[in-house]
Order: C-alpha cells, then sequence, then structure tokens
C-alpha cells in the first residue's frame, strides 16, 4: 500500500494529464459525458493500480492505456488484441493499399473547416482512431503506442497509415462535395 | 532512393521515426522531386491540422474537480 506522501505526489503528477486524456476520450468516445466518465474511471483505476507505476516512466503514456483498455472493454466488449482483429487479416488488407495510390493530393487542407476534420477523425475505426490520436495528437512515438495498445511497432505503422489515407479520402470526398476541389469524371 | 522508396518512408519521416542517415536521403530526394515534395507536403498539412483540430476540445470545469476527489 503507498504511503499517503507517494500519493499525493502521484495523484499531483496524474492530474496534469487530465485535459490531454479528456481530449483522447472524447475521440474514442465522440461523447463529452462519455468522455468525461471514462477519464474518471480511468483516473479511479490508475489510483488502484498506481503501484504499477515506477515514478519516472511516461505516466501520459500509463493513463493512456489504462483508458484505451478501458474504453475497449467497456464500449466495445474487449480489446481488439483479443478479437483477431489483428496479425495477418489486417496486414493482407494493408497490402492492398499501396502507397503510389495513397489518394488524393490535390486536397486543399487550409479551406476545409476544422469541424469536418474532427468528423473525419470521428469517422475512423477505432483501431485507426486511436493510432492517430496517439502519434498525430499526443506526439507519441511508434514505440510507446505500440506499448500503449499492445501491438508491433509494423501493426502501429500499418494502421497509422491506413488511418492517414483514409483521413486523406475522406477530405478529399468532403471537399469536392462542397466544391473546393473540382470533382471527378461523372 | 527512387520515389516508391521515399513515399515508403515518408510516414516515418514526418513522425521523425527514422535515423539521421535515413533522414539524409529522404530529404534530398523531397529536395530533387517536386512531386514527392508535394506528397509530403500534404501529409505534414494534414498531420498538423488533425492535432489543431482534436487539441480543441476541453473538459467541463467540473471534471478537474471531480477527479481531485477521485485522487484525494
Amino acid at each position: 500500500m503507498p504511503m499517503a506522501e507517494e500519493t499525493s505526489l502521484f495523484a499531483e503528477e496524474a492530474i496534469q494529464h487530465l485535459d490531454t486524456l479528456y481530449r483522447g476520450a472524447l475521440r474514442l468516445t465522440r461523447d463529452s459525458a462519455q468522455a468525461e466518465d471514462l477519464v474518471q474511471d480511468t483516473y479511479v483505476r490508475a489510483l488502484r493500480y498506481q503501484a504499477s507505476y515506477r515514478p519516472g516512466t511516461n505516466m501520459k503514456a500509463w493513463l493512456f492505456a489504462i483508458m484505451r483498455n478501458l474504453f475497449w472493454d467497456r464500449f466495445k466488449g474487449g480489446r481488439p488484441e483479443d478479437l483477431s482483429l489483428d496479425g495477418d487479416d489486417e496486414h493482407s488488407l494493408y497490402d492492398t493499399l499501396e502507397d503510389d495510390e495513397a489518394g488524393p493530393e490535390d486536397l486543399a487542407l487550409d479551406q476545409i473547416a476544422h469541424e469536418e476534420v474532427i468528423r473525419a477523425v470521428d469517422t475512423l475505426p477505432e483501431i485507426h482512431r486511436e493510432v492517430v490520436l496517439l502519434v498525430d495528437v499526443e506526439g507519441f512515438s511508434y514505440k510507446d503506442t505500440a506499448d500503449v495498445i499492445g501491438v508491433p511497432i509494423g501493426t502501429v505503422m500499418s494502421r497509422l497509415h491506413r488511418a492517414r489515407h483514409q483521413l486523406q479520402q475522406s477530405l478529399h470526398d468532403y471537399a469536392e462535395e462542397a466544391g473546393i476541389v473540382p470533382g471527378g469524371a461523372a | 532512393m527512387n520515389c516508391s522508396d521515399c513515399v515508403e518512408r515518408l510516414d516515418s519521416y514526418l513522425d521523425r521515426e527514422l535515423n539521421e542517415e535515413e533522414v539524409d536521403q529522404v530529404r534530398k530526394h523531397l529536395t530533387d522531386c517536386p512531386p514527392c515534395e508535394h506528397v509530403f507536403q500534404l501529409r505534414s498539412d494534414l498531420k498538423r491540422l488533425v492535432k489543431i483540430c482534436c487539441d480543441e476540445a476541453a473538459p467541463a470545469s467540473g471534471l478537474r474537480d471531480k477527479v481531485r476527489n477521485i485522487l484525494t
């Protein structure tokens, strides 16, 4: 059982990550009330397991791992790594996406409203969304991301690539509809 | 480095996951190849835009107090 002083130091450090965790929770759940619940439950669990946190290591990554696991357990009925959403099937899917065909390159990103970008992120499948969240929004390295979500680095890279391709396509479709870029052939 | 090698490494280049030698190779190719530079610029802009947009959300003011109560 941690001493009161240790708990106080732990709490002080943990609460510094509140805004970051909330942003992550909001992107995962896409609902502010559920996001707040998820964040609170993350802190409850973090406090319960604080003995497993080693001071001086990456607390943000540790908290994200707790939150991400809670999210999958609670909202999705289990974690993707336990539900055979990983592995060869996923890689073969990515293999069909050649880099050279990585999608529309005539995108005028500066003309796209922020709400549309968020909508595009929110429509990514969860296993792709969480990687974008960790790498692009929170700036995690591939290794830290792999540790948080419990997959090999190669899987992080393929999910990230797939997610970015999908985002680009989604924003391009929107830009075409909005007349920001010319539409394709009818 | 050809265009295919370059584009294959663009994500890692963008995410600062390449070693120094690989960074130099990609950077040199981008300098010499406007089409690849264009792809890189688009991906770079997209990454930055995603961060800016997703960073805008803030929790309701009461959440901090609730979390403080949990932690004390």
